[in-house]
């Protein structure tokens, strides 16, 4: 009986693995056949990419420009990342196996700065070149980021949200982490900003939702409530914006009567900016961010000098300038 | 020997009130009230009726799970299964709905289906198979989470063509009360009248009594537990349908960690882990518990850090409260 | 009596080990003691006897630290004493064997024995040492048993032995024992009763709770009755009569050696015929039949196949074969509610184990193998089910408080009239009663077998698994006999003696007999 419990057990983890496993590879790929061979042209690396994640649409423009430009550059990319940017350790798993595949590059987008350490000293060890991106691990080894300066970022949403308000109000903010770079960078870019250019606008509230969009909403509901007297609401990533947009519709306040402001894009962002539900957002380039990894990775494999930091841009967007073309290049649905 | 206390004992025919089930559900709305009015006096803000409409929205994902995991955990099962699954079953209604087309309705009862269909492999697997509970439902969490990212092709999928959709948690059929609300009343009062009532609550708490002395009473416990995992499913279901129409759209991970809340609301509501013991209301108390003291310390300001270690000392709190009730039984 | 000194010729009278006066205890509406006393001195056995409900669990509760009394005084060695709490009494010397085993199955004899007090040397367990000690100890003791078995592979008689060791393990000097041999067969007890006998010698004071008669002679320096909470009396050695305890007990006169009367099945209808069954495990080609209206009586020692041919005849465990006719009709049974659809209710000998939902009330259990019948469209009719429970409370003479009182708080005896309650109720053609008094006393014993022929009379068929051969002596009309999992004889009531029986029993050389 005990030996077939533990079979049937086997069969039930090993499945769940495997639907896994599928789900993993299923988005991994995109379009590139000879996964993880080196054959193929005349660059011929192999280069492997762990990002933060792989589900949000953020990562998959990031993978589609990486992809983008292996292509234009003949080498090949694997693209991995773990299913919720709370999980470090899943993704520095996802890093030992990429440094122990022995590939020619390697780009990292840490999700935490200081885990990924003692991985930074393996990889030096045998010598695998490292590029990264979105965000650094604070090591001295691979010290070559290709990422949307967040400080800056942040103070551009700032500079419109004031802008708004005629430079008086009070603000809560919903950001998506404590503890990931970004999202402190976003955050402080912002309120810094404040601080220093508009003493009148007071950031009343700081709360995070883990970019979950119910949680996010929720945060904003209690805020609105706790402050009924709101002048803006400031969301550092996409859930924690669409949080904030469904917590104002839900609550039946005027679109506009309290102004949004969020990140990235997303179908629902757009549609918030267009129906004015939304005062506008600051979008990274996320293609160009891969793009430029992938670029960098091969600069160093080839011994080429990089610089520490290459800045990929951030860019407000509202309903002025959604339908730009430079903008529609930089957002997704 | 007989020290014939008089007690009645707990979930059986009209029991009714006795004393120590009042103390469990007193100990719970008492929590409550005293939340609801330390919270007031911190900011009235609180008391706000859109506040406490935000409250009880903020509940229903949550206190739906948890009404069919009330079932669950009262034959002594555990369902671990049901957060992802509720996004799995808000997934299949985005699949069948917006993409490949189906009318809504249709597209909810099948999504509805697709709950019940992971609640009978989990009732199947912990019946006919003899996995325990927690590896049974473990299993299917993940599987779950991986079918709704694999049909979901990891993006949202927005109900942007049915505009009734958001009106399942976001309507007002009650004017000032968001329909999602309405749902977990209703649902509320339907499960506590089949688990006080019928035939299905007596075998559910009989199972969780003891399950071998049920057998032996000639009740086909395997069928009966496999029912009971499917009827959990459905609500399962339903919470992701509530949820997904509050965000207007399936989001492949958006039940993630809920299922421990739901649990954790079951227990706090004075449902024994070990089962045989369970009440409704009390997992409504619960889910409301929670989901009360995390917005009164949002609305006080508090940091999310300490609101954690407030859910987290609520729920040991309750659950010792509980084990001295329990103890206090058994000399 | 008391313990004697003997130094220098002269003769010095101690104080006694133990003594007790004027104790009481009350719950809230109940008087469970009332103004109790007792003295035990060294290498005394007293044996304490009393109904259900009179007192004694709370006696030991108290003397064991879990209760506290709310008056009298209690004295070891002559020196007023409080008990706080179970270490206190350990520390006084008092150790208690309940009734309910209190090991843990899946470590060994030894660890069992000195958990918490192992042999360590920084911190690490000395297993060697510790296995040595428990083997000294149990020699000591005169108890065979190898201190690295697992208990959970032991008999119920070796885990008694174990638990026994380990109370006398912490020096103690008075041990108390509730009902040890309720779950043995008749030689597990002579182990016991020698182990008993060595105490003494050793002067160690046991308080032994019994509900047997016949192990009162065997044993006893003294026997107090407690009745109601009330102390009645106490006889020496020399006054013990069975009879007169027994009045003493239920304050009214109890028949023994009481046979049923004869009757002649041979032309009545077959109910059950059981051809060939057998398991993987044990049973081997089991046959017999039960007719109607008869009581069929399974004799045999632990570990015989009886209850296991029960269980894979209602289908509560598979079977490698055989088959299964009732009524003259071959029927599947599959699991226990194919059994139950074709009329075998069975009555474990488990009864708070697998018989009832404890915390649930005398209703719900009463009505739990009906279900269909107190529902409409799937909604219970409560008020039914109290109804008819209320009926059979009131048929039974179950000493019940309502009919929603928690089936937990009910002495064995009435919980066993639950467990019959519930079958009455589902009308069952065929009732299997597992030891249908284990754990219960006496007087309600005699309700039990008076319940049990009245059902026969109505024309039910009952076959009743005891290890207590006076009980089927007194009710079963025939008796079969099983050994090593099959047949090995059958009597009817008339040419059935207890010797005969064992004869049957022990047949295949030793091999019957139980190793601890």
């Amino acid at each position: 009986m005990r030996k077939r419990k533990a079979t049937v057990l086997l069969a039930g983890l090993s499945a769940a693995a495997l639907a896994l496993a599928g789900c993993a590879n299923g988005d991994g790929g995109g379009d590139n056949g000879d996964n993880g061979d080196n054959g193929g042209g005349d660059g011929g690396y192999h280069i492997i990419l762990v990002s933060k994640g792989f589900q949000h649409q953020f990562w998959q423009a990031v993978q589609a420009g990486a992809q983008e430009e292996a292509d234009a550059q003949g080498v090949t990319m694997d693209f991995d990342g773990p299913a919720s940017e709370t999980q470090v350790d899943n993704q520095l798993q996802m890093l030992q196996t990429a440094i122990d595949s022995g590939p020619d590059a390697i780009g990292y987008a840490a999700l935490d700065p200081e885990a990924c350490l003692p991985l930074f000293d393996q990889a030096e060890a045998m010598d695998i070149p490292i590029v990264q991106f979105d965000a650094a691990c604070n090591s001295e080894y691979g010290n070559y980021l290709a990422a949307t300066d967040g400080v800056a970022a942040g103070a551009l949403a700032a500079e419109n949200m004031a802008e708004e308000l005629g430079g008086e109000g009070t603000i809560g903010v919903v950001a998506h982490s404590q503890i990931n770079s970004t999202s402190i960078e976003r955050r402080d870019g912002f309120i810094d900003y404040m601080e220093e250019n508009h003493p009148d606008i007071e950031i009343v509230d700081v709360q995070y939702g883990d970019g979950d969009h119910i949680e996010s909403a929720d945060i904003a509901r209690a805020m609105i409530n706790a402050n009924p007297d709101l002048d803006g609401l400031y969301g550092t990533n996409e859930g924690s914006a669409i949080g904030i947009v469904n917590a104002i519709s839900e609550l039946g306040i005027d679109p506009g009567e309290i102004a949004v402001v969020g990140f990235d894009s997303g179908s629902a962002q757009i549609e918030a900016i267009q129906d004015g539900s939304m005062l506008g957002a600051v979008t990274q380039d996320p293609m160009e961010i891969g793009r430029l990894t992938i670029r960098n990775a091969i600069a160093l494999i080839e011994g080429e000098e990089l610089p520490e930091f290459t800045d990929t841009g951030s860019f407000w967007y509202d309903a002025d300038n959604i339908d730009d073309e430079d903008i529609r290049q930089m957002i997704y649905e | 020997m007989s020290e014939a206390k008089t007690e009645t004992a707990p979930g059986t025919p009209g029991s009714g009130w006795n004393w120590k089930s009042w103390i469990q559900q007193g100990l719970a709305v008492g929590t409550l009230v005293m939340l609801f009015a330390f919270f007031s006096f911190m900011n009235p803000a609180f008391y706000g009726w859109s506040n406490i409409s935000g409250i009880l929205l903020a509940t229903a994902g949550i206190g739906i799970m948890a009404l069919g995991t009330t079932f669950v955990i009262a034959t002594g099962g555990i369902d671990l299964s049901i957060g992802t699954g509720s996004t799995f079953a808000a997934v299949v209604v985005g699949v069948f709905g917006v993409n490949v087309g189906l009318p809504m309705w249709l597209a909810l009862i099948i999504g509805v289906g697709a709950g019940a269909l992971m609640g009978f492999i989990n009732g199947f697997n912990v019946a006919f198979l003899r996995i325990p509970p927690f590896i049974a439902t473990l299993a299917m969490m993940m599987v779950a989470q991986g079918l709704a990212l694999i049909l979901s092709d990891v993006a949202p999928i927005y109900f942007r063509d049915t505009p009734w959709f958001s009106q399942i948690a976001l309507g007002n059929l009650i004017p000032g009360l968001p329909n999602g609300v309405l749902i977990m009343f209703v649902l509320v009062a339907i499960s506590a009248f089949v688990l006080a009532r019928t035939k299905f609550g007596r075998i559910t708490l009989a199972i969780g009594s003891n399950v071998e002395a049920t057998r032996l009473s000639g009740i086909p416990t395997k069928r009966w537990l496999v029912m009971i995992y499917t009827f959990a499913g459905m609500f399962t279901a339903v919470a992701g349908i509530v949820m997904a129409s509050r965000l207007v759209s399936a989001q492949p991970q958006m039940g993630v960690g809920l299922e421990l809340q739901a649990i954790a609301a079951v227990i706090i509501g004075g449902t024994s882990l070990m089962g045989g013991r369970a009440s409704i209301v009390g997992t409504l108390i619960g889910a409301l518990i929670m989901s009360t003291l995390i917005n009164g310390l949002r609305i006080m300001g508090v940091q999310s850090e300490w609101q954690f270690v407030a859910s987290g000392i609520v729920i040991a709190l309750a659950v010792w409260v509980d084990s001295l009730r329990n103890r206090s039984k058994s000399t | 009596m008391f313990t004697r000194v003997f130094l220098d010729e002269e003769v010095v009278v101690t104080n006694p080990l133990l003594e007790l006066t004027g104790i009481s205890k009350s719950f809230p509406g109940v008087k469970a003691l009332q103004n109790v006393e007792f003295t035990l001195g060294g290498g005394e056995v007293l044996v304490l006897v009393g109904e259900n409900g009179a007192g004694k669990s709370t006696l030991m509760k108290i003397l064991s630290g879990i209760y506290q009394r709310d008056e009298g005084t209690i004295r070891v060695d002559g020196r007023e004493v409080e008990i706080p709490t179970p270490a206190v009494a350990q520390s006084l010397g008092i150790s208690i064997i309940h009734q309910e085993m209190n090991l843990m199955p899946d470590l060994t004899v030894a660890q069992n024995i000195f958990i918490g007090r192992e042999p360590r040397v920084l911190g690490v367990i000395q297993e060697g040492k510790l296995n040595r000690q428990t083997s000294e100890l149990l020699t000591r003791l005169g108890i065979n048993v190898n201190p690295k078995q697992r208990v959970g592979d032991m008999t119920v008689a070796g885990q008694q032995m174990v638990e026994i060791a380990k109370a006398l393990s912490y020096d103690a000097r008075v041990l108390i024992m509730d009902e040890p041999t309720s779950a043995l067969t008749d030689t597990e007890v002579e182990t016991l009763f020698e182990l008993i006998e060595n105490l003494r010698e050793k002067g160690t004071g046991v308080v032994y709770i019994s509900h047997r008669m016949e192990e009162l002679k065997r044993l006893a320096d003294r026997v107090v009755v407690l009745r109601d909470g009330q102390y009645i009396g106490q006889l020496d050695r020399e006054e013990i009569d069975v009879p007169t305890i027994i009045e003493m007990m239920v304050g009214r006169q109890i028949k023994s050696d009481v046979r049923p009367p004869e009757r002649d099945f041979s032309d009545a209808e077959t109910i059950l015929r059981v051809k060939g069954l057998s398991t993987k495990s044990l049973l081997k080609d089991v046959e017999f039949e039960l007719k109607k209206g008869e009581i069929l009586g399974f004799a045999g020692l632990m570990g015989a196949g009886r209850t296991e041919t029960a269980r894979a005849l209602i289908g509560a465990d598979s079977k490698s074969a055989g088959s299964v006719e009732i009524h003259g009709k071959p029927v599947k049974i599959k699991q226990p509610s194919d059994a139950v659809k074709h009329g075998i209710g069975y009555l474990s000998e488990d009864r708070k184990g697998i018989g009832l939902l404890l915390e649930q009330s005398v209703a719900a259990n009463t009505v739990l193998a009906s279900l269909d019948k107190f529902n409409r469209f799937g909604i219970m009719q409560d008020g039914k089910s109290k109804r008819v429970a209320g009926d059979y409370v009131n048929d039974l003479k179950t000493k019940t408080p309502s009919t929603q009182q928690m089936v937990k708080l009910l002495s064995g005896g009435n919980q066993q009239k639950v467990v019959l309650a519930k079958w009455l109720v589902r009308d069952t053609d065929i009732l299997i009663v597992d030891e249908p008094t284990r754990g219960i006393d006496v007087g309600a014993k005699e309700e039990i077998y008076s319940l049990l022929e009245g059902l026969a009379a109505e024309g039910k068929s009952i076959i009743v698994i005891s290890s207590e051969l006076p009980e089927l002596l007194r009710i079963a009309d025939r008796i079969v006999v099983m050994a090593s999992g099959e047949i090995r004889g059958e009597l009817l009531n008339a040419d059935a003696t207890q010797n005969r029986i064992m004869d049957y029993a022990t047949q295949i050389a030793e091999e019957g007999e139980l190793t601890l």
